[in-house]
């Protein structure tokens, strides 16, 4: 394995990690960009959504990880589970945001945020009595396709984690710009109240940017599941905490500042294991978010460009 | 199995209080001093499978001795160290128990833990507690090494004992055993960053140089991380022929997995820590076959006397005893022979005197004669090493017949 090939494989191992981020820190900057909110529940329904996935593609017949599919076989099968879990996670964030948060709404200080703590350790608990504090093995229907480029390998599921994450940010995007609700989102991220009187429903927009960034957070549970074979309680805080300083690292409250951060923590951690070791990628990745949180305290895109454009 | 712990400890009780019964019964008029030991295991996490087996040996010993026992009544104490937020064994919740422990005056002796880095957190609390507490399970050499006396053995007296050797034995005997027999010239070391797999590793690592093979590098793993391609992709890199691994399954599953899709071909091995059914079921096949794995004491599951325990065990309790299932009933036939001496000199039993006839014992155990040196140290030094190898006609999960002994590790 040459050098070139070595820096190669670095970087589609990190690409994936940062597909997965991206897809999560959206979460995080879509709510943050309406409600000025940091959600903390956002990290576990990432885990509820990995365990939706799970349960939806055992209802489709695929248990255990001898069942391997090809073809439309393959595609239906993992877009009906993408489907499911991103409607069902939606829906979850939308119950949260109705049940926990919209009762304080307009209470000052940090009461929602707590509120939102308390809701992440909730699920986190449910799930661990719910299902066990074992991890479980996950369905693996992917033919173990791989390219060769080199002496670097590129996987099929790397390939459709990269792209499930593009089509979803891209079809997030032109949802933003392109809909009416899109555009009620963006002038509600810019002025809440103007846009109250301009006749926008406040409350249907902060139910929208819950059930998106929800959605794709279950999508990106569903990712988490099929790349590394397991799910279990556990998996939401390590990734929540790195996709939440991907959003900062972007600039939170920027759509475009979550994907490219997302891409550039999963980056950054897979370099540090090549290049430093493993066990410094927390300290590496932490130490960026201060500094660029010191030297552009808005993050990396600029002024806090919120949902709008 | 998987129940919450408060759940398992009111059947742990139920159980204990239901055996209780009948012994009160058979010997209604003797006077009976009714004595607790505690058992201490990772029974939430990623280990807690193991950690069950091991109980149910535990649990077996003491009441077949309550069967023998006349006017003694052993009641069994099951503790936790395991919690949901750690995901595995948990030092502070280790603390804790140890205090629970030495707080019950009725608590004489204790087994446990399983896991070298909840007994670093328990071992000073017990010493200056003066209970003598058996470990079937934790390796980790500096517990009962004198050098770390002040540490771990702050009461003065022993009160750590094993019936497992230790990784000062277990990390160098798989090295000797992959340069004079697998003849591996370059290796990369790996351990989960937690008491038991840093010092698995390093005692590997020192006996791999000693023995000339080329130590590539050493990493380390965060046991909560989903992610090591990475590191297994700088492994790569550098091309050795052998990977060791030291520590535990929470990491050590997700390990086994990628190692397989990166690293396929490697020589593999690792310690204890990756003994365990959720290396058949987790990580599973084709991922763990081929990987090669040592306990700290011998294979005794092919042995006639323990062929009869395994049948108690397996009509008592459903499952399929483990080799820790039967160094923790010797632990438990240890504390046993203790109580029923002290009983017989001085009519009552403490504390103090259980564990100085601990620190004496000559028991016959399933696993030959277990002694003990001054720092509670196993005489016998003992390592097997086992290789996984799927045999499809056995159940998936059964840690007997899909891990093949191998052979004792060579010492040199």
């Amino acid at each position: 394995m040459s050098f070139g090939d070595l820096l190669l494989q670095q970087t589609i191992n990190g690409l994936s990690l940062g597909a997965m981020y991206a897809l999560l820190a959206l979460g995080f900057t879509l709510v943050y960009g309406i409600l000025e909110l940091i959600n903390f529940a956002h990290f576990n329904v990432f885990m509820v959504g990995s365990f939706i996935g799970l349960w939806v593609l055992e209802g489709l017949g695929l248990s255990g990880q001898s069942v391997i599919l090809h073809g439309a076989a393959l595609a239906g099968a993992l877009l009906a589970a993408l489907a499911v879990t991103m409607l069902l996670s939606g829906l979850l964030g939308v119950a949260i945001e109705r049940l926990s948060l919209r009762p304080l709404r307009g209470v000052r200080g940090p009461a929602a945020m707590i509120t939102t703590i308390g809701v992440s350790y909730i699920l986190f608990n449910v799930v661990l009595l719910g299902v066990g504090a074992d991890s479980k093995n996950y369905p693996d229907p992917l033919p173990p396709v791989a390219w060769h480029i080199g002496g670097a390998v590129l996987r099929l599921r790397e390939v459709l984690i990269w792209l499930a994450a593009l089509l979803l940010m891209a079809g997030l995007h032109v949802f933003v710009r392109r809909t009416r609700l899109g555009r009620a989102m963006r002038a509600t991220a810019q002025d809440a109240e103007a846009a109250r009187m301009m006749g926008v429903d406040v409350d249907r927009v902060v139910m929208t940017a819950f059930f998106l960034g929800s959605a794709l957070a279950g999508a990106g549970g569903l990712a988490f599941g099929l790349y590394y074979d397991f799910t279990s309680f556990l998996i939401g805080f390590t990734a929540g905490l790195r996709a939440f300083t991907a959003a900062v690292l972007g600039g939170i409250g920027s759509i475009e500042g979550a994907m490219v951060g997302g891409l550039l923590v999963g980056l950054i951690e897979a370099f540090a294991g090549q290049f430093i070791a493993a066990a410094w990628a927390d300290v590496i990745i932490f130490s960026l978010l201060v500094l660029v949180l010191v030297f552009r305290p808005a993050g990396l895109f600029g002024r806090p460009a919120v949902v709008k454009s | 199995m998987r129940d919450a712990g408060l759940t398992r400890r009111h059947v742990g009780r139920l159980a204990a209080a239901t055996v209780a019964g009948l012994a009160v019964t058979r010997r209604a008029r003797a006077a009976t001093q009714v004595v607790r030991v505690g058992i201490d295991l990772s029974l939430t996490g990623g280990d807690a499978e193991s950690a069950v087996r091991i109980k149910y040996g535990a649990q077996l010993a003491l009441d077949e001795a309550n069967a023998t026992l006349d006017g003694v009544r052993i009641e069994a104490a099951t503790y936790d160290d395991g919690t949901a937020t750690a995901g595995q064994y948990d030092p502070a919740q280790a603390a804790t128990n140890a205090r629970r422990m030495v707080g019950d005056d009725a608590m004489i002796a204790a087994i446990g833990p399983q896991m070298s880095g909840a007994a670093k957190a328990m071992a000073p609390i017990l010493s200056r507690g003066g209970l003598a507490i058996i470990t079937p399970a934790a390796t980790n050499p500096d517990l009962t090494d004198p050098r770390y006396a002040p540490l771990y053995r702050p009461g003065g007296k022993t009160v750590f004992f094993r019936t497992v050797t230790t990784d000062a034995y277990q990390g160098p005997d798989l090295a000797n055993y992959f340069a004079e027999t697998l003849k591996v010239r370059a290796l990369y070391v790996l351990d989960d960053s937690g008491a038991f797999g840093v010092g698995l590793a390093d005692a590997f690592q020192r006996r791999a140089s000693v023995k000339g093979m080329r130590v590539l590098g050493r990493d380390r793993l965060d046991p909560k991380a989903a992610d090591y391609a990475a590191v297994l992709t700088k492994i790569k890199a550098l091309g050795p022929d052998a990977l060791y691994y030291g520590g535990v399954l929470m990491a050590g599953v997700k390990l086994v997995k990628q190692c397989h899709e990166i690293l396929p071909g490697l020589v593999r091995g690792g310690g204890d820590g990756l003994v365990g059914p959720e290396m058949l079921t987790g990580a599973g096949f084709p991922a763990a076959e081929g990987w090669y794995a040592t306990i700290a004491s011998p294979h005794l599951a092919d042995d006639p006397r323990a062929r009869d325990f395994a049948r108690r065990y397996r009509a008592r309790f459903g499952i399929v005893p483990d080799d820790y299932a039967i160094t923790s009933y010797d632990a438990g036939l240890v504390i046993a022979d203790a109580i029923r001496r002290v009983h017989a000199a001085d009519g009552g039993v403490t504390r103090a005197a259980v564990r100085d006839a601990i620190q004496a014992a000559k028991v016959d155990t399933l696993q030959g004669t277990v002694s003990f040196d001054a720092n509670g140290d196993l005489r016998d030094r003992t390592v097997s090493i086992f290789q996984v190898r799927r045999d499809p006609t056995k159940p998936l999960d059964s840690v007997l017949d899909q891990y093949r002994y191998v052979g004792v590790a060579p010492t040199s």
